[in-house]
């Protein structure tokens, strides 16, 4: 499938994880990428190297996702050079878990500030572009613990309820202009971000998923381009639970 | 500099685009809320619009003070109080706000501004000839 041909694409928090995966399946299926990266310069040039896309078709930017004038920076740039923002997948997201009583204020800032406030950032900053076009796709990531409760993670949770809030009420705003927003919500994957859960009770985990594994980052990427793509264009303002069917409950 | 026809031609073709309406629909006297149609997302379009048209930067909210609007400290009842009409006057020295101050309806805000005030706001960041 090569549902991208001819469109761009920005994936912010693109060199690690979920957002790597969909930075390689949005390539591969032949957008235009440039993705945003915090900090691992290593990492981005490694995934570069290894996606061996023909020249310009991938842009690396180092950034920090809590700056808005930076994402305007970034966004303005791209648009005047590539004349057009098709899609917007945000996943740079931290976990900084506490007990509320442990908690610092720092801990919960940077959470709310990078997972939430990052996504706000770089919404805000394709709005004009996609308004302007009559065409765009937002693809935020949440989280199934938005819904599902984990000790120690008030603020990853709220950052994450935040961006379910934040999803469906810009879908509602920019329908009119077509620009669809969905959220995806992955449950349990196999990420540098998730090991250390995984680590002490990976295997208590997997039985409760019904599908008896735990996710990979490109079964997410997958979920990603079917909403970020035209297959999807009938799909607004919703956060599609991608979880190995973990959030059924039941027994 | 452009004259106050190619301001107005300007806007006219920032409003069929944002809008969606006829070109001879958009006359100086057409309000943008009642006769144009436009919704509050509409003036963002159309504030991005003006802003690539004039290659001017408008302050969000400065066309359609949205904030004041919905600022409990402005409105009372369901109407604007003397303090958020001197908000609004201070805001939008370009449009007329006497009729709206005899009864001023937060509902009937949108129906007063027209494509004349438009103009006006416009011809006040850029310069003209006649």
């Amino acid at each position: 499938m090569m549902r991208f041909e001819g469109k761009t694409a920005i994936v912010t928090g693109g060199s690690r994880g979920i957002g790597r995966a969909c930075v390689a399946r949005l390539a591969a299926e032949g957008a235009r990428v440039a993705f945003i990266y915090q900090s691992n310069q290593q990492a981005a040039e490694a995934l570069i190297q290894e996606l061996k896309c023909a020249e310009g078709q991938l842009r690396a930017f180092q950034a920090d996702v809590r700056d808005l004038q930076r994402a305007h920076e970034i966004v303005d740039g791209l648009f005047e050079e590539w004349g057009q923002i098709d899609v917007l997948v945000n996943s740079a997201g931290i976990v900084k878990d506490g007990l509320m009583g442990a908690m610092t204020q720092d801990q919960w800032r940077d959470v709310i500030e990078t997972n939430l406030g990052g996504t706000f950032n770089y919404c805000h900053a394709v709005t004009q572009p996609m308004m302007m076009a009559r065409r765009g796709s937002i693809v935020n990531l949440s989280s199934t613990a938005a819904e599902f409760a984990a000790r120690g993670q008030a603020n990853y949770a709220a950052s994450k309820g935040g961006i379910n809030g934040l999803t469906r009420s810009l879908a509602k705003e920019l329908a009119p202009r077509n620009v669809r927003v969905n959220a995806i919500a992955p449950g349990m994957i196999e990420t540098d971000m998730s090991q250390v859960v995984r680590g002490i009770a990976g295997d208590q985990i997997k039985k409760m998923i019904p599908l008896k594994r735990i996710g990979q980052a490109e079964e997410i990427a997958a979920a990603t381009a079917f909403l970020a793509s035209d297959d999807a264009s009938y799909l607004t303002g919703q956060v599609l639970r991608v979880d190995g069917g973990l959030s059924l409950g039941g027994y | 500099m452009p004259t106050k026809e190619e301001v107005f031609e300007k806007i006219q073709a920032a409003l069929v685009d944002a809008l969606g309406v006829d070109e001879e629909d958009v006359t100086p006297e057409a309000t943008l809320v009642g006769d144009l149609g436009a919704e509050s997302i509409d003036f963002l379009d159309i504030v991005f619009r003006l802003e690539k048209a004039f290659n001017i930067k408008i302050p969000r909210g400065e066309l359609f003070p949205e904030d004041i609007l919905t600022d409990a400290k402005y409105v009372q009842d369901g109407k604007v109080t003397e303090e958020g009409l001197s908000e609004l006057r201070k805001r939008m020295p370009f449009a007329n706000l006497d009729d709206f101050a005899k009864n001023p309806v937060v509902q009937d805000f949108g129906n007063l501004l027209t494509v004349a005030d438009m103009c006006r706001f416009v011809e006040s960041k850029v310069e003209v000839t006649d």
